[in-house]
């Protein structure tokens, strides 16, 4: 239990330098120094696999970028921080990225629990930064003025759900049951007064343990209750399984329109039977999916081919993960080559930004906006017509 | 002749912890890191640094109850958990109005040591295993309650966590806070390490039956162990959230439990420093090797089961060059026999020993079968009698370890009350043990000391913060046991620890021990079994010193040229009855104690 | 709703009480509680769906596969985390060290295999509903075990022998009984029993590396309930367990339920720490 000096001091000042080790004086940025964007993906741990589609799509995009010479001769320079869907690894990550890697942008994270730790983080270092994920209170133009979202609003998904359920099918009896992670107990808590605004009725509300693996008394209680639709709101693979298995197993022919992951392959994997995924709609974005003449909008479908020429595995993933991770860069890159790389200045002309061509949704931000994904675009999808990372977009749609 | 001054013992400092000086350079060094780090002007290292403390805050804490009281709490994460959301939810307003954070952090330290107690109080009714796997399920009803009740915690969503104002604003100032506090915390934890306190907390760890023949009261220490380390991590808890500025359940995992446990195993269990180390090595080691982020948990499992299995002693261990130093190969005891009026002086006259009519039985085995025995002041009392003839047995009745059915102990006019057998100290009953039950990690002197446990007179909240109190029963203390260790000749040993001394003299430490409660009475199971005979000569010499100086001595013992060299009186037992009592000359001729026991 | 609750809860309960009796039988040989025991549980339904999904081996084979891992993933736990620290039993140093063995293994798998819940095949296709081969698997293996444990300890020379080694060791040793080589064999068992409960149950709750840490707590529930030791215990704890738990989820929903659980859970073990049929602790002095 006792110390022997001389040893102690050599292991406390190694330990003093290295901790210190790399702060000492950064370098100014020259002109044809790479240009630094800061990733945080969750790519392993329980929420990673929409980061691992996502990151496909980033990885693609730069190297797309770098390969045409970058911009104005200054390639970029990805810096990843795996997360691990962890927020405290997620604040640390934030705080060498900004501090230490000197980054100019932040893209991420790609997990709303870490995204909410991340944030203040990143408007004290005085970061722009720019993520995908959908919990409404992530924006917040007065507090976080430099934070801005590529993706639709946990409100906008909703509604576009909502919509599709009581204006398309014309179902006025609904069932919503979550999981019990934090994303799924937020959403149907937030979902249920949205419905009932619209007049639904809401035969059932519910949030369940996602390792329960027995759901059938809760498809009970639905169906006793006269439910005309079901609404599952998790991103748990398992468990969006298992409500499918059970409806079939009850020989229950109810449509189930909800979360996206309901399209997933990971999904598809645990369903007992395929005919398990017929009437079931999940969330996606127009340009992602099949229209009714069976093809992707042109500007997806042009992105597709490049995928597949780049040999992108699109088996276990999603059309509009990777599209939603290949946007990111690509518009940093246009950010930084109109604007230059100081914060002031990419926050400037973001918020100017308007009706960009992303091929996952089109973007625009206002000094009072910073949700960048208009409603119209945010569609339901057929889940068994998965082909090749896409769907077709829900019957019933009007235009 | 007068008291030499002891060679290897000349500083009375030697603790092994903050008191003694090859540790404190260690503390004082990673004191002035922590306080220069600002000047590197790296945030990055700032938020590392400062979670590094958080985490200290509460391991620190939990180092009291797993390093020494030996308690395996392994979801200690609730703990975290409660006092994140108590400190967010009242700085929120949006279920009351919103306080300030210095006193919302202040509420959840008490939110924290009320739980502390709900968590700890299992382990004093279950067993090892039991109690770590409901410390597991405290930890996922925790996290399951905040998911749950989202109009307070924000549910799955989460909610904001503290933000605290100028001097401690979020970056450089909240480091500097959370440094103060995480220095606090050591120097609290290091204090209680080196008082009484601490010394019990190990005792109850390595030797509970002899903590309670100290006087140690296991539930009570406990207790106060769980509030403290409660509290603390109610404060990490707030701080957690700060750093995080934005919390959700999904934040307080299995592994940052892990994460907490292991530290400590990795530091030692028994030190402060150690498990420092740890926590600062498991925070900065994933940031620095970054590929291995996704092994983390395994690696940390993993270094978790070398420890276990190699060096249990951890880091502190590796570190301990002290007791590395080879020990003189052929030591003798010198007892002292002279000194003993000055370590015995006592205020009141002793009373006889008295037990009447005992029986106990032991589902359908009677061990004691109506026994009456009488030890007096000033006689060495033996008890003799064939293996399984209810000697121990005796020993443990009047101990109070078990309860006889029917039959009373009592001492003087007090009756003493079965099954408590902590409060036996307070009588000044003391006892040596049949196997000698002595903490093995521990210096020779600290064990001696928890002799004299009771003799304390600060409280816990004095040792805390090493008020005068405190520093003086330490001195007393310390003195006593050196007392105590020069009678017993073994002053020289007294830095070494325990686990590296012979049987023979590890038996006469506990007499040493046993000494310190100055006892009117003094219970000796077997003292001369793995002796010399000049050991034997010595020790026999030792105990009729003792007891003219005034105290009631039973020996139960098997060499019968001690017994009938030293003892006054001596009582044979036999199948749990008295079979012979009388001066040893009538039991050495007695005829069915010849054939049932001596022999020829 | 009530067939839901029993069939589900029987079989439920069934696996709790097999992790409950492989608890049983690492403490009979060795006294000391092994967190191995949820960790046996998991593997059992990861391997099962490893071999027969991926791999796509016949059924049989590859229950003897998942077996075979069992005993020596049980043998490897005895010589690693369980030998080395049993001479110092009191200082408990057995429950970090199977801690950290356990720890290891639910990480690898969660790396390798991956955080999800990946689909177990349908091992036998008969059976609809309640009656589903998926319910019954688990209830025929707890039966299988508990009568094979019995004949084993009963009826012959050995079983008498791990008893005996249960009962005190020391003495045993004494009488010549080869007390190493009968906890080897003891952990080789239990791990059998282990996997053999994490795949008859492989159907309900799935390939995933989280179940260790619900067999490790759901588990432990029989064997503080009947006592330790104690198989016949554990059964009835383990199926009772099963039934309160899914009786609980339709009451009162998922969170509330496992909140119910633990509060049951501490509370008889409060009132009763050494269990309704245990007893009470031995001798200490």
């Amino acid at each position: 239990m006792s110390i022997k000096r001389r040893s102690v001091l050599k292991g406390s000042a190694a330990g003093a330098v290295a901790l210190a080790g790399g702060g000492l004086a950064a370098p100014a940025i020259a002109a044809n120094e790479p240009l630094r964007i800061g990733f945080l993906p969750a790519l392993t741990g329980p929420s990673s696999s929409t980061g691992i589609g996502i990151n496909r799509g980033t990885e693609l995009a730069v190297k797309e970028i770098n390969d045409a010479g970058g911009i104005s001769g200054r390639k970029i320079e990805m810096v990843v921080r795996d997360t691990q869907s962890d927020a405290t690894k997620a604040v640390n990550a934030i705080a060498e990225l900004t501090n230490r890697q000197k980054v100019a942008m932040i893209w991420g994270p790609l997990n709303s629990g870490e995204t909410l730790a991340a944030t203040p983080l990143c408007a004290r270092a005085n970061i722009p930064m720019i993520h995908p994920c959908w919990v409404d209170t992530l924006i917040d133009v007065k507090k976080y003025p430099m934070s801005f979202r590529s993706a639709p609003t946990n409100e906008q998904i909703g509604e576009a759900a909502n919509h599709y359920v009581m204006d398309v099918l014309k179902a006025k009896k609904v069932a919503v049951i979550g999981d019990n992670a934090g994303y799924a107990t937020a959403t149907v808590a937030a979902y249920v007064p949205l419905l009932k605004k619209k007049g639904a009725n809401v035969v059932y509300e519910g949030n369940v343990d996602a390792a329960n693996p027995d759901l059938k008394p809760e498809l009970l209680r639905m169906r006793d209750g006269g439910a005309e639709a079901i609404m599952p709101w998790s991103v748990n693979a398992g468990f969006l399984a298992r409500i499918l298995n059970t409806r079939a197993a009850m020989g229950w022919d109810v449509p189930v329109v909800g979360q996206t992951t309901l399209g997933s392959g990971q999904t598809k994997a645990l369903l007992d039977k395929p005919e398990n995924w017929a009437k079931v709609y999940s969330n996606n974005f127009k340009n992602c999916c099949y229209g009714s003449d069976g093809k992707l909008p042109a500007i997806d479908a042009e992105f597709r081919g490049r995928i597949a020429k780049a040999n992108i595995d699109m088996g276990d993933t999603l059309l509009w993960w990777i599209a939603c991770g290949y946007d990111a860069p690509r518009l940093i890159a246009e950010t930084v080559k109109a604007a230059g790389d100081s914060p002031k200045d990419i926050v400037a002309y973001l918020n100017k930004l308007a009706n960009w061509k992303g091929v996952n949704a089109t973007l625009s931000f206002t000094p009072q906006q910073h949700n960048g994904v208009p409603d119209a675009e945010v569609v339901m999808c057929q889940a068994n017509s998965l082909k090749d990372g896409a769907f077709n977009i829900a019957p019933g749609y009007g235009a | 002749m007068e008291a030499a001054a002891p060679s290897i013992t000349a500083k009375p400092a030697r603790s092994g912890l903050m008191k003694h000086l090859e540790g404190r350079i260690t503390f004082l060094l990673l004191a002035i890191a922590g306080i220069c780090l600002p000047l590197f002007d790296d945030s990055y290292a700032g938020v590392i640094a400062t979670r590094a403390c958080i985490y200290w805050i509460l391991i620190a804490g939990l180092n009291l109850v797993v390093g020494y009281a030996g308690q395996i709490a392994i979801g200690w994460v609730s703990l975290l958990t409660l006092g994140a959301y108590t400190t967010a939810v009242l700085t929120a307003g949006t279920v009351v109005p919103a306080w300030s954070p210095y006193i919302a952090l202040a509420i959840s330290g008490l939110v924290g040591a009320v739980f502390g107690v709900i968590i700890g109080l299992p382990a004093l009714r279950l067993r090892t295993f039991y109690f770590a796997m409901t410390t597991l399920g405290f930890a996922t009803i925790v996290t399951q309650i905040a998911l749950a009740w989202r109009t307070v915690t924000g549910g799955g969503i989460g909610i904001a966590g503290p933000v605290f104002d100028w001097p401690f604003d979020p970056g450089w100032g909240f480091y500097y806070f959370c440094f103060i506090l995480a220095a606090l915390c050591t120097w609290m934890t290091a204090n209680i390490a080196a008082s009484r306190f601490g010394r019990a907390l190990v005792a109850i760890r390595d030797a509970e039956v002899a903590a309670e023949a100290s006087g140690v009261a296991k539930p009570r220490l406990l207790m106060t162990i769980f509030v403290f380390s409660g509290a603390v991590a109610g404060v990490s808890g707030g701080l957690f959230a700060s750093l995080q500025s934005y919390i959700t359940p999904d934040a307080f995992t299995f592994d940052l439990s892990v994460l907490f446990f292991i530290a400590i195993l990795i530091g030692g269990r028994g030190s402060i420093l150690g498990p420092l180390l740890g926590t600062i090595i498991l925070t900065v080691l994933p940031e620095i090797a970054a590929p291995l982020v996704a092994w983390s948990t395994f690696l940390y499992a993993a270094l978790l089961l070398l420890i276990v299995l190699l060096i249990p002693g951890g880091i502190a261990d590796l570190l301990d060059y002290r007791n590395r130093r080879p020990l003189e190969q052929h030591r003798e005891i010198a007892t002292r026999p002279d000194l003993l009026p000055r370590l015995l002086e006592r205020a009141k006259t002793a009373d006889i020993l008295a037990l009447k009519g005992i029986e106990l039985s032991f589902g359908g085995v009677r061990a004691i079968a109506g026994l009456d025995l009488e030890i007096r002041p000033g006689e060495v009392h033996g008890l003799i009698g064939p293996n399984g003839s209810g000697k121990t047995t005796t020993l443990n009745v009047i101990s109070g370890y078990y309860a006889p059915q029917a039959g009373t102990v009592q001492l003087g006019s007090a009756q003493l009350p079965p099954s408590v057998p902590h409060a036996r100290a307070a009588h000044r009953i003391a006892r040596t043990f049949q196997t000698p039950r002595l903490i093995g990690g521990a210096s020779v002197i600290e064990n001696v000391m928890i002799g004299g446990t009771i003799d304390g007179a600060c409280t816990f909240g004095e040792s805390l913060i090493t008020l005068p109190r405190h520093r003086r029963d330490e001195k007393h203390l310390r003195e006593a046991a050196l007392l105590a260790l020069q009678t017993v000749g073994l002053e020289t040993l007294a830095a070494v620890r325990a686990d590296r001394l012979q049987h023979s003299e590890l038996r006469f430490v506990e007499i040493a021990r046993a000494l310190m409660l100055r006892p009117a009475c003094l219970l000796l199971d077997e003292p001369a079994a793995g002796l010399s005979a000049e050991e034997i000569r010595r020790l026999g010499a030792l105990i009729k010193a003792i007891s003219r100086a005034g105290t009631a001595v039973l020996l139960v013992e098997h060499h019968a040229d001690l017994i009938f060299d030293i003892c006054d009186r001596v009582t044979v037992l036999n199948l749990g009855k008295v079979l012979a009592a009388g001066t040893p000359e009538e039991i050495r001729s007695h005829r069915e104690v010849v054939s049932a026991y001596l022999g020829a | 709703m009530l067939e839901s609750i029993v069939s589900y809860g029987l079989a439920v309960g069934a696996v709790y009480a097999l992790i409950g009796i492989t608890y049983n039988v690492m403490f009979s040989a060795s006294r000391a509680f092994s967190f191995t025991a949820g960790m046996l549980g998991m593997l059992g339904g990861v391997l099962g769906a490893l071999f027969i999904d991926r791999l796509e081996l016949p059924v049989i084979l590859g229950l003897l596969l998942v077996l075979a891992s069992g005993a020596v993933l049980g043998i490897v736990t005895e010589f690693v985390a369980v030998r080395p620290v049993l001479k110092s039993i009191e200082q408990h140093l057995y429950v970090l060290s199977t801690l950290a063995f356990s720890l290891l293994f639910a990480q690898f798998t969660a790396i390798e295999w991956g955080t999800d819940a990946a689909p177990f095949p349908r091992l036998i296709p008969i059976g609809e509903g309640i009656f589903d081969q998926k319910f019954w698997l688990p209830m025929l293996a707890c039966a299988v075990t508990v009568i094979g444990l019995e004949l084993l300890y009963r009826r012959t020379l050995i079983g008498r022998a791990f008893l005996a080694i249960a009962e005190d060791s020391y003495a045993a040793r004494a009488l010549g009984l080869p007390e190493q080589r009968l906890r080897i064999a003891s952990f080789a068992i239990a791990g059998m029993i282990g996997a053999l409960a994490g795949f008859s149950g492989g159907e309900m709750l799935l390939a995933y590396f989280g179940n260790q840490a619900i067999l490790n707590f759901y588990g432990f529930v029989p064997v503080a309930l009947g006592g330790m030791g104690n198989n016949r215990g554990a059964l009835v704890g383990g199926l009772l367990l099963g039934l309160f738990q899914q009786a609980a989820n339709f009451l009162v929903g998922g969170i509330f339920a496992s909140v119910a659980v633990f509060t049951v859970f501490i509370i008889v073990l409060l009132l009763r720490p050494e269990g309704f049929a245990g007893a009470s602790g031995a001798r200490r002095v």
